[in-house]
């Protein structure tokens, strides 16, 4: 009995001993440490293939921390134990560098990965110096000099997002993630770099493999392929959605939807652009070189649906002003040429919205904002001189330099062929003598299309009021905000835009106190840049849906099926901020399109006859068929699939330990082999007293 | 099965109908027939059917190689070629690589 029991009490300490000790860890995760960031990703245009892939199985490379430019020299000539996986910081991601280590090949550079370490950041952008040039209303260096920094539209820009890279780019933003990183580099390989061979190191692997290659035309028909009998995916076009609204209801469609041409709708058309692009997935706001304007035209929607007076006291009746704000414009203006071939076919509005077409005859003229990156700077374009440019350009003036308002802005005119590459080139392109404005201001963005173009690029800070932003404000009222603030300059241009359109439809000159009201910036500027879970959007959105993400929406144009987020925000707050209350309608019955009911401001909850709605952003190029990819007129642009991104850091073994244990293998094979062989051969001697296994049985004995 | 258990003529039949189903394309059958019989056809001693054993045989190494060669052509030639021909090459394959032309 008592050995039984000195005997449990062993098999207890064993038991408890072994649980403090055991680990249910995976071996997998004991030699990994998943990296989080965000890749680059190929897209593809009718003649090439642009950004980055990995490997099939992931791109594997030794850390090492570039610090200077010397450091990179290490990595180009003949590395000791390639491939490398260089940390780079912003300010040395640069073109030269970035070329050098493509030319260095995938056997020495097989990642890189992008440190967010900004301290010596002077400027990141990675468009082209001349954005759109091919899709625009031409290509010669008039419009655009992409080798004359004063004659170009992003002077900063190193082209790289157009470059196509044999290794996957990684983008690390988050400082813990950037630390593991730099505690494995300098525990493991920032040391005696001549025995790297001899030693492991400490390594990435990447995996953001990339389907599609070559070009559209070539993805697209692997696509379509009739043989795909995985049927696997290689690219989608970029599609989005474009948002328009007006800012007086149309008279819908007669109940037979015949489609009838308003012969005598007279269109005023305010636009801007939606989207905005950055190298890396899911990362980019696009800040100043594309949510400004943004901002400007919401504005302007807001200022001008609550001044106007009715329409049918304006002097002509069958005006009206239509919002547009094109989706996709990034890549050879997706959303516009949509938006001009459909409108060429009558299509515009689409089927859905159930009103009449409208033509290019109903359109009086186009105003477009374009980038607005110093708002002290804006010129009024325009491809050829006419009456109504200077008429527009005195109008504009006379608001800005008013004493009563006390803007003081000076806004010049440049009647040329250097356009900026805004949306207003589609419509010039399909015909020169269309009447586009377009407002765009002297580009001073050095992170024009980059990760870096955020609130702190055109130095936000969110005020926060809790304010009612959806009244117009007097033009003494700053409501706490500083002169020289972002949300005063967006409201001081924003009603010197609506003033002057204000001026133009009436026909009178304003001469009221209420201008924009810059809290309506600062909140929709917030929900932009820091939160989609923000007040305007709580405010346009049906009472007590679910709020959006507490990150900022991605405005990137994306595929179909991607999010959309913000075309999809966009739509909700451009059509609560351009409908007429209707305060006489209940909830119960404010149910049907155009009546929409919103949460409103501070939650209160109001019926408005809406005017908004989508149009398609998706190029025709993909609605023709038998396009010719190659002949430029049309965007062509595609995303490639991929599975998935992910990056993670492990020990890699040295060659000579891992050729090693390759040779070790094959030998215990031969020699298990032979062993096997001699065994089997001298099987009578070690196996005596059995019979062979192919010996007849013996004969069943009688019983 | 066992071919050496067979009785001689059904040896020569089976042999036949091999070398006669190759036709319908299938090289393999008569790479097949060759290894199947070859030791049948040159190793074991002679007997009435031997001979008729061994043509099949032999016709039957013919085709294979002849199919070996014309396959091994082709797919060099298409391999190396494939990008070149671009839709041509698309069309004609059933599994296209990812990520590469």
């Amino acid at each position: 009995m008592e050995k039984r029991l000195s005997a449990a009490a062993i098999w207890l300490l064993m038991v408890l001993y072994g649980a403090s000790v055991a680990q249910g860890e995976r071996t997998r995760d004991k030699m990994y440490k998943p990296i989080l960031g965000a890749s680059c990703f190929r897209r593809l245009n009718g003649t090439h293939q642009t950004g980055c892939s990995s490997t099939y199985s992931g791109s594997v490379g030794v850390l090492h921390r570039i610090n200077v430019e010397a450091d990179l020299e290490f990595l180009l000539a003949g590395p000791p134990s390639p491939p490398y996986a260089p940390m780079i910081p912003p300010h040395l991601f640069t073109r030269d560098n970035l070329m050098r280590l493509k030319m260095a090949g995938p056997q020495n550079i097989s990642v890189v990965l992008l440190v967010n370490q900004t301290n010596n950041m002077q400027q990141f952008s990675h468009e082209l110096n001349c954005p759109n040039q091919y899709s625009g209303i031409n290509s010669s260096s008039e419009t655009c000099d992409a080798t004359n920094p004063a004659k170009n539209w992003n002077p900063w820009g190193t082209g790289l997002l157009h470059e196509d890279f044999p290794f996957p780019i990684f983008y690390i933003d988050d400082t813990d993630e950037i630390e593991k990183l730099m505690q494995c580099f300098e525990k493991f390989n920032n040391k005696d770099y001549k025995t790297h061979a001899l030693r492991s190191l400490c390594a990435v692997e990447v995996k953001a493999f990339m389907s599609a290659a070559v070009n559209t035309e070539v993805c697209m028909r692997r696509t379509n392929f009739i043989n795909n009998l995985g049927g696997s995916k290689y690219c989608d076009p970029l599609e989005g959605r474009n948002v328009y609204a007006t800012v007086y209801p149309r008279e819908p469609l007669l109940n037979d939807g015949i489609e009838v041409l308003r012969t005598d709708e007279k269109i005023i058309m305010v636009t801007c652009r939606l989207d905005t692009v950055s190298m890396f997935d899911g990362v980019g706001v696009g800040a100043m070189d594309s949510l400004m304007g943004l901002a400007v035209f919401t504005q302007v929607a807001n200022l001008l649906r609550q001044l106007l007076p009715p329409q049918s006291s304006l002097p002509d009746s069958r005006r009206n002003i239509l919002f547009v704000t094109f989706n996709g414009e990034s890549y050879d203006y997706i959303g516009s040429q949509r938006f001009v071939y459909d409108m060429e076919r009558l299509e515009f509005p689409p089927e859905s919205a159930h009103s009449p077409p409208i033509a290019f005859d109903n359109i009086d003229f186009m105003l477009d904002i374009g980038t607005l990156d110093d708002i002290a700077n804006i010129k009024l374009h325009a491809l050829r001189g006419s009456d109504l440019a200077q008429k527009l350009l005195g109008q504009l003036n006379n608001y800005a330099r008013a004493s009563r308002y006390g803007f003081n802005l000076n806004i010049q005119s440049e009647i040329s062929a250097h356009i900026p590459p805004t949306s207003a080139q589609s419509f010039l392109r399909r015909d020169p003598n269309f009447r586009a404005l377009i407002l765009n201001a002297r580009p001073t963005n050095k992170y024009y299309h980059s990760i870096y173009d955020d609130a702190k690029n055109i130095d936000f800070t969110y005020a926060n009021t809790s304010k009612d932003f959806t009244q117009l404000a007097d033009v003494g009222d700053f409501k706490g905000l500083k002169a020289d603030s972002l949300q005063m300059k967006v409201r001081n241009i924003s009603s010197i835009v609506a003033l002057a359109l204000y001026q133009t439809l009436t026909g009178k000159e304003y001469t009221g106190t209420k201008v924009a009201n810059p809290l309506l910036a600062d909140e929709l500027l917030y929900c932009f840049l820091e939160s989609a879970d923000c007040p305007l959007f709580k405010a346009s959105s049906y009472p007590d849906s679910p709020t959006g993400l507490q990150l900022p929406p991605m405005r990137y144009i994306s595929v179909l099926g991607g999010s959309q987020e913000s075309s999809g925000w966009t739509y909700r707050v451009l059509g609560y901020l351009l409908s007429q209350p209707q305060p006489n309608i209940p909830k119960e019955n404010c149910t049907k399109l155009p009546l929409h009911y919103f949460a409103g401001y501070n939650n209160v909850g109001e019926c408005r006859l809406t005017t908004q709605n989508y149009s398609y952003a998706l190029s025709p190029a993909f609605l023709i068929d038998g396009y010719d990819w190659s002949s430029g007129q049309y965007s062509t642009w595609t995303e490639s699939t991929w599975s998935q991104f992910s990056a993670r850091i492990f020990l890699r073994p040295s060659n000579v330990h891992q050729i090693t244990t390759l040779s070790i293998g094959i030998v215990v094979l031969i020699v298990s082999f032979c062993l096997v062989y001699i065994i089997s051969s001298r099987s009578e001697v070690l196996f005596e007293d059995l019979p062979a296994s192919n010996a007849a049985l013996p004969p069943p004995t009688a019983c | 099965m066992d071919i050496s258990k067979a009785p001689n003529p059904r040896k020569l039949q089976l042999c036949r109908t091999y070398f006669f189903a190759g036709f319908a394309f299938l090289p393999f059958v008569w790479a097949i027939n060759v290894c199947w019989f070859f030791q049948e056809a040159f190793r074991k001693p002679p007997y009435p059917e031997q001979n008729q054993i061994k043509r099949f045989v032999i016709y039957s190494a013919v085709g294979t190689i002849f199919w070996l060669i014309v396959l091994s052509a082709w797919i060099v030639i298409f391999q190396t070629n494939r990008t070149a021909w671009g839709a041509t090459a698309d069309y004609m394959s059933f599994i296209i690589p990812l990520g590469s032309a």
